[in-house]
């Protein structure tokens, strides 16, 4: 039963999404929105482990996290529209949307500006003697900034219980990884602040949760940060004709719509592998359950948004 | 007493019975103190004082990141370039706090004005007034025993965020002690200290000992002067002091400030097409070919100078 709920939770953060790509693509939006396809799994189960008292720092692609949290497609679009009845009144869009509400203190849509806004929310919680944890979320761009290196010694050295989540996607807009710097361990990263590393990967819903709970309650009776690196690979990419590329030219996907990810595929998914999290969820339910909660998933936020 | 030592005893005293404050910058409680603007600072036990990383971008965040969750802040910074560093957050997540979240909690910056001009290059740039323009920053300048103690009262622990400024220049400066203060702007953005007909002096960023001396000078002669310091070196409410001119038709503006973006400008803009000045002396800094190099920043006032060329 469980399964399916979380289940549920994830189709409906792929759907919603899907949605908000349909408008997209309709070119319904004056402002730029950085869809996560593929970061579904992680944002249901951060949602899922999170306490009512954390607080939790997004990046610019912020739409998985705030679907999963909010449960609101219908806010959240209103937000994208800026409308005046939206989550943040219409004064934020998307790259620095918050819920406080929900726990979302924070959203920066600078690279790795948030790290640093963390140590001190983190901060806050210890002064106020606060049950909450502190989670902070960055991708692998985010990381070569100075203020990762900088956020990591302060939460080392400040005693600061929190989780600093780095989502790797192998890209940084355009560039790959491997295009842009050296290697970089985390591990051994971390390990030179003598902070704990640890890499998940797979999109098994079930594993994420027990491995984050796990993780948080480590972090809080430490007293200290915890950094946590996902494997994650953000979906909607496509092959542009082009003269010079006769097989076409393959375009990462970074934001703006996904043009081949269409709003009416059932089951809701976009690539036949486990990097796709609703694909990966055939370790937890049956495919025929896939089908169905995708189909009743649609409806429901055809409904919700009509 | 020194205006050093003045201002650290305005600090220790409001950052005394405050619970859950959090102080922190580096060797703020170690070493020199930040050569004495921090030195002995006592707080509550649920407070915190954090001799912290040399992390200075990162630092601001932590001041915003503290506000978020309502607790209260002063950051403390040896040498006012190194907020260089943290500008990202001047702008940006400063933005945003103000635009989304409703925190009654207070994050200051006090940074040292390195304005003596032998730190060399690196201070070619200790222009407050640059910062504060960024993002619309509230600023405040620290000139006296007045202006401190009106600013650090209120100011220094306050809901919302801004940055208070001290001159090393003055540290070991005798504070001045106006006879009097006549008017306080709402905003701390202008402080009067006397009143006269014959000539309106108004000072910015930390010129307020030369226009005092000149005042004083200007009293000799038996020259009626209305002194003014304008403390924010961005937004300042003018009516006073336009008042003032309005009656004197004559102004002396004194700014020792290094940016091309000058406070006065605003004033002089103001003043423009509505009042006919008889006499405009404007004492600044000359920027020589040597600017970036370590010598003295002092700026030079010909008092003697200013006073015949009044009289003319």
């Amino acid at each position: 039963m469980i399964n399916n709920e979380i289940a549920y939770d994830i189709i409906k953060v792929r759907i919603s999404q899907m949605m908000v790509n349909q408008f997209y693509k309709e070119k319904k939006f004056q402002i730029p929105i950085h869809l996560a396809f593929g970061h579904e799994t992680i944002a249901v189960a951060l949602d899922r482990v999170m306490e009512e008292t954390d607080k939790l720092l997004l990046s610019h692609r912020n739409i998985a996290f705030n679907l999963a949290r909010s449960k609101n497609i219908k806010q959240i679009l209103n937000e994208y529209f800026l409308k005046e009845d939206s989550l943040c009144n219409g004064k934020l869009g998307s790259m620095n949307l918050m819920n406080l509400t929900k726990g979302i203190i924070y959203t920066s849509s600078i690279l790795g500006n948030n790290f640093s806004v963390a140590i001190g929310v983190a901060l806050s919680q210890k002064i106020k003697t606060e049950k909450g944890i502190t989670i902070v979320l960055g991708g692998d761009g985010s990381m070569e900034e100075g203020s990762f290196h900088e956020s990591l010694l302060m939460a080392k050295s400040l005693k600061l219980p929190c989780l600093i989540i780095i989502e790797n996607n192998e890209w940084s807009m355009a560039t790959k990884i491997n295009e842009r710097r050296c290697d970089v361990d985390l591990e051994k990263f971390s390990s030179a602040y003598g902070i704990k590393y640890v890499k998940l990967f797979g999109n098994n819903p079930i594993q994420y949760i027990e491995n984050l709970t796990t993780l948080r309650e480590y972090a809080i009776k430490n007293n200290e940060p915890v950094c946590i690196e996902f494997d994650v690979t953000t979906l909607g990419d496509w092959i542009m004709k082009h003269d010079d590329y006769p097989n076409g030219k393959f375009i990462n996907y970074h934001a703006g719509p996904a043009p081949e990810v269409d709003l009416e595929t059932c089951p809701a998914v976009i690539k036949t592998s486990i990097q796709d999290p609703v694909y990966a969820l055939k370790e937890i339910i049956d495919e025929s359950e896939i089908i169905k909660l995708s189909e009743t998933i649609r409806s429901e936020i055809k409904r919700e948004i009509s | 007493m020194k205006y050093l030592e003045f201002i650290n005893q305005k600090i220790r005293d409001t950052v005394l019975l405050p619970e859950k404050l959090v102080l922190f910058g580096q060797n703020i409680g170690a070493g020199s103190c930040l050569g004495g603007l921090t030195r002995n600072l006592k707080i509550q036990e649920n407070s915190m004082l954090i001799n912290s990383t040399n992390t200075e971008n990162s630092l601001c965040g932590l001041g915003f990141g503290l506000m978020m969750n309502n607790v209260s802040s002063i950051f403390f910074m040896k040498q006012l370039d190194f907020l260089l560093l943290g500008i990202d957050h001047l702008v940006n997540t400063y933005n945003i706090i103000r635009n989304n979240h409703q925190t009654n909690s207070s994050f200051t910056i006090m940074p040292i004005i390195m304005d003596n001009g032998f730190q060399g290059p690196q201070s070619s740039h200790n222009n407050f007034g640059d910062f504060c323009s960024i993002a619309r920053i509230q600023g405040y300048t620290i000139t006296n025993k007045f202006d401190a103690e009106k600013i650090i009262d209120s100011k220094l622990i306050d809901s919302g965020f801004r940055i208070i400024g001290v001159s090393q220049r003055l540290f070991q400066t005798e504070l001045i002690e106006p006879e009097k203060l006549i008017y306080t702007s709402d905003d701390l953005s202008v402080f009067q200290y006397s009143d006269g007909g014959d000539v309106t002096i108004v000072c910015f960023n930390f010129s307020f000992p030369y226009g005092y001396e000149l005042a004083e000078k200007l009293s000799d002669q038996n020259i009626k002067h209305s002194l003014f310091n304008v403390n924010s070196p961005t937004i300042a409410d003018w009516r006073k002091i336009i008042d003032s001119i309005r009656k004197t038709k004559k102004i002396i503006i004194i700014d020792d400030s290094k940016s091309t973006n000058l406070n006065y400008h605003m004033l002089l803009s103001e003043l423009s097409g509505e009042i006919q000045l008889e006499k405009k002396i404007i004492i600044t800094k000359k920027l020589s070919n040597n600017w970036l190099n370590p010598i003295d920043d002092q700026l030079s006032v010909n008092y003697d100078s200013i006073i015949e060329n009044l009289m003319k």
